[in-house]
């Protein structure tokens, strides 16, 4: 018990992990509410056929006659065996429906995220040591251009920009064809990616140039300056650890949120991936694919904020020796 | 929940609704992206193309080969492939690649012997011989016999969840013979003039003897028609390819066929305008012009599909005729097409059925008249009237015809509340049905066709009651008499009466039929004005009329 408090980094990933856990189970309750309020699957599959009889039988083989906790039961039992369940519409297992929708956007979200965590801890840092000057000014007023932007507005002027208008120099839309995969045709991926860099870039940026001048004005880079250390080393070796740990939060949040704003760049792209099929589910009243998409974009979010909470204390010992 | 309909499922703009807060924003925009697009156009002095004049490509010679790539919008999980049914919009077009009908419709939207039956002949009213086409083969080198029509008839006959089951009620589906290889006898329970109406709708696709819907298998889909089913996955594209024994001299002229689901219009026409598809079908009117500006063709059709509102003639107020007729009265038609569909369309006039050869079309034009409207209103003792009225975004115009009725009933004293519903909620028993005062939208199909689905007693979609109301029972009695009447000239007549009923005393404001348009590359060839029911000349009918120049 003594090692579970007081166990090092070890032990605070351990407890980070129950934690997580025990948060996912609150949200599957959450979740499974939600879906109930979606109204009754049977009906909504049966549409204007609904007569009582077929109701009756639909549910029976849905398994809805039970009580909604029994439901839970029996749904949450399948998760943790690490069945999702059968599509309503199509009858096929949602784990199969999903596969390949779940490669499209996780290739979309690491590309986007390759892209804009370096990119924005760059243009974050270069903001703040010309702090005040036309170059910080410059940026930060564009990123704030940016940030205010709505997504798909940002989606449809990159459109008219590279693809339609101005210049028709990449694809407009994103489709897979099924059964390939996305880097395929790595021309796709471009404006998507772009899309998505250019919603988060501004806030992971905006944190990183906060907390970059932050550092840059405490007395440990000054000493540093002061033991004659060239300007690159103590940049690089003294200022961007420090200031990396508050801008890991930030890069997490933009993960997490990625996860679920991909939803509109994928509409806006006609790219399959989940965003469509969460769209589609909802649409159809297809309970058990939006339970499984919701599950797994809350689980997108406590295993990221996870990883920057461990980064976090990783990049900084102050942090690290407390526990 | 789903209104059939011989062309539209609803679901298509179901699995929009979540996206209606942010599609309107997202045209908003568009519309300004289209005025971008038409300065960069002028600039480059590229000649923006409309082709409502029929394209001079129907003139060319059709060429071989290409890979055709449609966009068509809606569709998802909920996609099929059946040679006998459509759930959503994408459905028909794919249907229409690998399977065909006993009868077919022309360019004027009149029944034609082009099918795969040389003929279908009442004997009798309650009895109808089909003589087959000789030399037809299935994909499978089957040749198509009376044995494949008699299983392809008693499927829609025997299946409830078939959108062609209803239309085969007054059919003795067992009593179906064959008197040679080439030769069925269709008898009737009751006489019913529109058989041959019923065989050319796009979903009386004949299949052969033991024929099932696709469930996974793409060589399981065996048809007669010009293309055979290559791939398919459920909301996202199906691919087709050629089939070599096709029995048309020469048709088709693609090796493939892409057909993709878009859920955004707004995709779909960026798609277009990079080049990644040669055509997108059923445009937004909005998105014409910023479609022709960058040098893409719009085909502009008239379809006799319509978009209107239902009085309910059993509901108060609309109970009285004279309410309906104010109602009727008040409606600035020109005014109303110019606003909601950039005034491109016919006029109405209260009547559907736009392009079936019995069309009233000698009925006097309605025109407002806001006094008369007035007075009518006084009589009826409903002066300073508000009404609910219930809409939802289904398809384009729906909502904003809802909005400018409202504003134009202010004229006449009457308050018009106009309530938006999600599509879901439109069609649910809370709403559909239930209330007096509605938006409604149908596709272009012979008039007894449309009596049959929302006219009648017995209608799935009575929307306007009308056959509870105090002229139902007369109309009722000349539809069955049209039904007997195997005479064209006669059942014309009749019909003639019915519109004239409906004219007079209906419950359906039908302000206007809008075209249809479509966007296509330059190099599409082959298109006509024609008035047929889908998009693309009814997608090139099975895309073997069309080709890639």
């Amino acid at each position: 018990m003594t090692w579970f408090r007081h166990g090092g980094i070890p032990a605070f990933i351990l407890r980070r992990v129950l934690l997580g856990i025990l948060v996912l189970a609150l949200v599957s309750v959450l979740v499974f509410v939600a879906t109930q309020a979606l109204g009754d699957p049977a009906k909504a599959l049966l549409g204007r056929d609904a007569t009582p009889e077929r109701l009756a039988a639909l549910r029976q083989e849905l398994n809805l006659d039970v009580s909604p906790f029994e439901q839970y039961l029996n749904w949450a039992g399948g998760l943790l065996q690490g069945s999702l369940g059968d599509s309503l519409t199509s009858q096929k297992p949602v784990a199969e429906l999903l596969s390949g929708r779940l490669i499209n956007s996780g290739v979309l979200v690491l590309c986007a995220a390759l892209v804009a965590i370096p990119l924005s801890i760059a243009v974050g840092s270069w903001a703040a040591l010309r702090r005040e000057k036309l170059v910080d000014t410059i940026s930060s007023n564009l990123m704030l251009v940016f940030a205010s932007l709505p997504d798909f507005v940002v989606a449809v002027l990159l459109v008219i920009f590279f693809s339609t208008t101005v210049f028709h120099v990449l694809p407009a839309i994103s489709p897979v064809p099924p059964g390939q995969l996305p880097w395929n045709n790595p021309a796709i991926l471009v404006l998507p990616t772009l899309t998505l860099v250019m919603t988060v870039v501004p806030y992971i940026a905006r944190n990183m140039r906060v907390s970059m001048i932050e550092v840059l004005e405490s007395d440990f880079v000054e000493m540093a300056r002061l033991k004659g250390l060239s300007e690159r080393i103590v940049l690089v070796r003294h200022a961007l650890p420090n200031a990396i740990g508050p801008a890991f939060q930030s890069i997490a949040l933009s993960l997490a949120y990625l996860a679920g704003g991909i939803v509109v760049v994928e509409y806006a792209f006609n790219y399959p991936g989940i965003g469509g099929a969460l769209q589609d589910a909802v649409a159809n009243h297809d309970v058990p694919v939006v339970q499984a998409l919701a599950m797994l974009i809350a689980a997108v979010y406590v295993v990221v904020n996870l990883m920057a909470d461990v980064a976090t204390i990783l990049v900084t010992p102050r942090l690290r020796t407390r526990l | 929940m789903t209104k059939e309909d011989g062309i539209l499922a609803p679901e298509g703009s179901d699995s929009r609704r979540l996206w209606a807060a942010a599609s309107f924003t997202r045209r908003q925009l568009l519309l300004g992206a289209g005025g971008l697009g038409a300065a960069a156009a002028l600039a480059a002095c590229s000649p923006g193309g409309t082709s409502t004049s029929p394209t001079g490509g129907a003139s060319g010679t059709p060429k071989r080969g290409g890979n055709f790539r449609v966009g068509v919008i809606g569709g998802g999980s909920k996609d099929i492939f059946d040679g006998q049914n459509f759930v959503v919009f994408p459905d028909a077009p794919r249907l229409m690649t690998a399977f065909e009908t006993l009868l077919t419709r022309d360019e004027n939207f009149r029944l034609s012997n082009d099918g795969l039956a040389e003929s279908v002949v009442a004997d009798t009213p309650t009895q109808y011989t089909i003589k087959l086409r000789q030399g037809v083969q299935f994909h499978n080198g089957k040749t198509m016999t009376a044995d494949d029509v008699i299983y392809s008839l008693q499927r829609i006959g025997g299946d409830k969840t078939l959108r062609g089951h209803t239309a085969t009620a007054t059919w003795d589906i067992t009593g179906i013979t064959k008197t040679d290889d080439y030769t069925v006898r269709l008898p009737l329970k009751t006489a019913d003039s529109t058989v041959p109406d019923t065989l050319a709708a796009y979903y009386f696709g004949i299949v052969p003897v033991d024929y099932k819907a696709f469930s996974g298998d793409p060589s399981t889909q065996i048809g007669t028609g010009p293309y055979k089913l290559k791939s398919f996955t459920p909301g996202q594209e199906s691919v087709h390819e050629r089939n070599p024994n096709y029995w048309r001299e020469g048709q088709p002229y693609f090796d493939t066929v892409t057909i993709t689901d878009f859920s955004d219009a707004t995709a779909q026409v960026n798609a277009l305008l990079a080049g990644q598809i040669d055509a997108a079908t059923d445009l937004p009117a909005a998105q014409v012009s910023a479609v022709q500006a960058s040098g893409k063709q719009v085909l502009e059709s008239q379809t006799g599909w319509w978009v209107g509102l239902s009085m309910a003639t059993t509901m108060a107020p609309f109970d009285d005729n004279r309410v309906r007729e104010a109602f009727r009265l008040i409606v600035d038609r020109q005014s109303m097409l110019d606003q909601v569909a950039s005034g491109k369309g016919q006029i109405g006039n209260d009547v559907y059925g736009r392009y079936d050869a019995a069309y009233f079309a000698k009925l006097p034009q309605r025109q407002r008249d806001i006094e008369k409207a007035k007075s009518l209103l006084k009589d009826a003792g409903k002066e300073n009237l508000t009404v609910d009225l219930y809409t939802a975004d289904l398809t384009d115009g729906m909502v904003s015809m809802a909005t400018v009725f409202a504003r134009q009933a202010k004229d006449a004293g009457v308050t018009v509340n106009v309530k938006t519903l999600p599509s879901d909620k439109f069609y649910s028993d809370e709403y559909y049905l239930k209330v007096p005062f509605s938006s409604v939208y149908w596709a272009g199909r012979p008039y007894l066709d449309q009596v049959k689905l929302s006219g009648l007693s017995n209608s799935l979609y009575p929307e306007t009651q009308w056959a509870k109301s105090d002229k139902g029972p007369e109309f009722e009695k000349l539809y069955n008499q049209a039904l007997e009447t195997t005479d064209e000239a006669q059942r014309t007549e009749v019909q003639h009466k019915m519109q004239q009923l409906e004219y007079d005393n209906g419950g359906y404001i039908i302000p206007y039929f809008p075209s249809k348009f479509d966007g296509h590359t330059p190099t599409l060839q082959g298109l006509t004005q024609a008035k047929t029911t889908l998009g693309l000349n009814n997608y090139g009918y099975g895309f073997r009329t069309i080709w890639l120049a």
